[in-house]
């Protein structure tokens, strides 16, 4: 069991502008667990990138729910997403390559890309109802970095 | 959460946007839609003053790698940022992209 101090949950609409609502709890949970501004920034961008994966290609545009929590277990920072769009395939998403150059750039290719160069593990779940995300960093593994 | 785009004509003929805000899914539309008729009218010079900005995602660089392939088109096109924060600056190099486009130092600027 987590913390409370180092566990945190909202509920979004996918189509609200409320990005920042994600990138506050994010922040907040970065300060909390001591990393810097600039892995927290990292963080923040993983964040935005699967919630936008999520109301574009989960929800496709659609409206739906998305719930988010942040949380610490020891070493382990872990952001969870959980939508109720038809659940994906195994690897779907998860499995699309970064873009080779900016000629094939792509917003979905690239926010992926992006979110596993700054995540150490992207674990996705498919569920009855919609699908879990889970983004994984490794604190120790980040103090190191940063050292 | 909001982009606010201010476009300016330079002496030089060149058109420069000022972005003040976050460019991200929500807001790179705007943007787009904004740099669009400069990409497609007879400029050759479109400089994107970054230095209002404090996030940019996979989203908004697509919308400014539409501009660097506008000026890779045709010779003697330029497509120009500056004012990038660290913290922008991070996110152009971990998408690869800071040594594509042509990015104005603070020292260049001055």
């Amino acid at each position: 069991m987590a913390d409370p101090e180092h566990q945190l949950s909202c509920k979004l609409n996918s189509t609200c502008d409320c990005v920042h609502v994600l990138s506050s709890m994010v922040e907040v949970m970065g300060h909390r667990v001591g990393l810097s501004d600039k892995q927290i920034n990292r963080m923040i961008l993983a964040v935005d990138e699967l919630f936008a994966n999520i109301a574009q290609h989960g929800y496709q545009g659609r409206e739906g729910t998305v719930e988010m929590s942040a949380s610490r277990h020891d070493d382990v920072l872990s952001f969870e997403l959980r939508d109720y769009a038809a659940p994906l395939l195994k690897d779907e998403m998860l499995g699309w390559p970064r873009p080779d150059g900016e000629k094939e750039l792509k917003p979905g290719g690239l926010g992926m890309h992006l979110m596993r160069s700054v995540m150490d593990k992207i674990e996705h779940e498919a569920l009855a109802d919609g699908n879990l995300w889970r983004l994984i960093k490794y604190l120790d593994r980040e103090q190191e970095d940063e050292a | 959460m909001k982009l606010d785009i201010t476009e300016t004509e330079q002496a030089n003929g060149a058109v420069r946007l000022l972005l003040n805000g976050v460019v991200n899914i929500q807001t790179s539309m705007a943007l787009r839609k904004q740099l669009k008729p400069m990409l497609s009218a007879k400029q050759q010079h479109v400089h994107v003053d970054l230095s209002g900005v404090g996030f940019i995602d996979s989203a908004g660089l697509a919308t400014l790698v539409e501009g660097l392939q506008w000026s890779r088109a045709a010779e003697g096109r330029r497509f120009v940022l500056s004012g990038l924060s660290d913290n922008v600056r991070d996110i152009f190099e971990l998408a690869k992209l800071d040594t594509v486009f042509e990015i104005e130092s603070q020292a260049d600027a001055a």
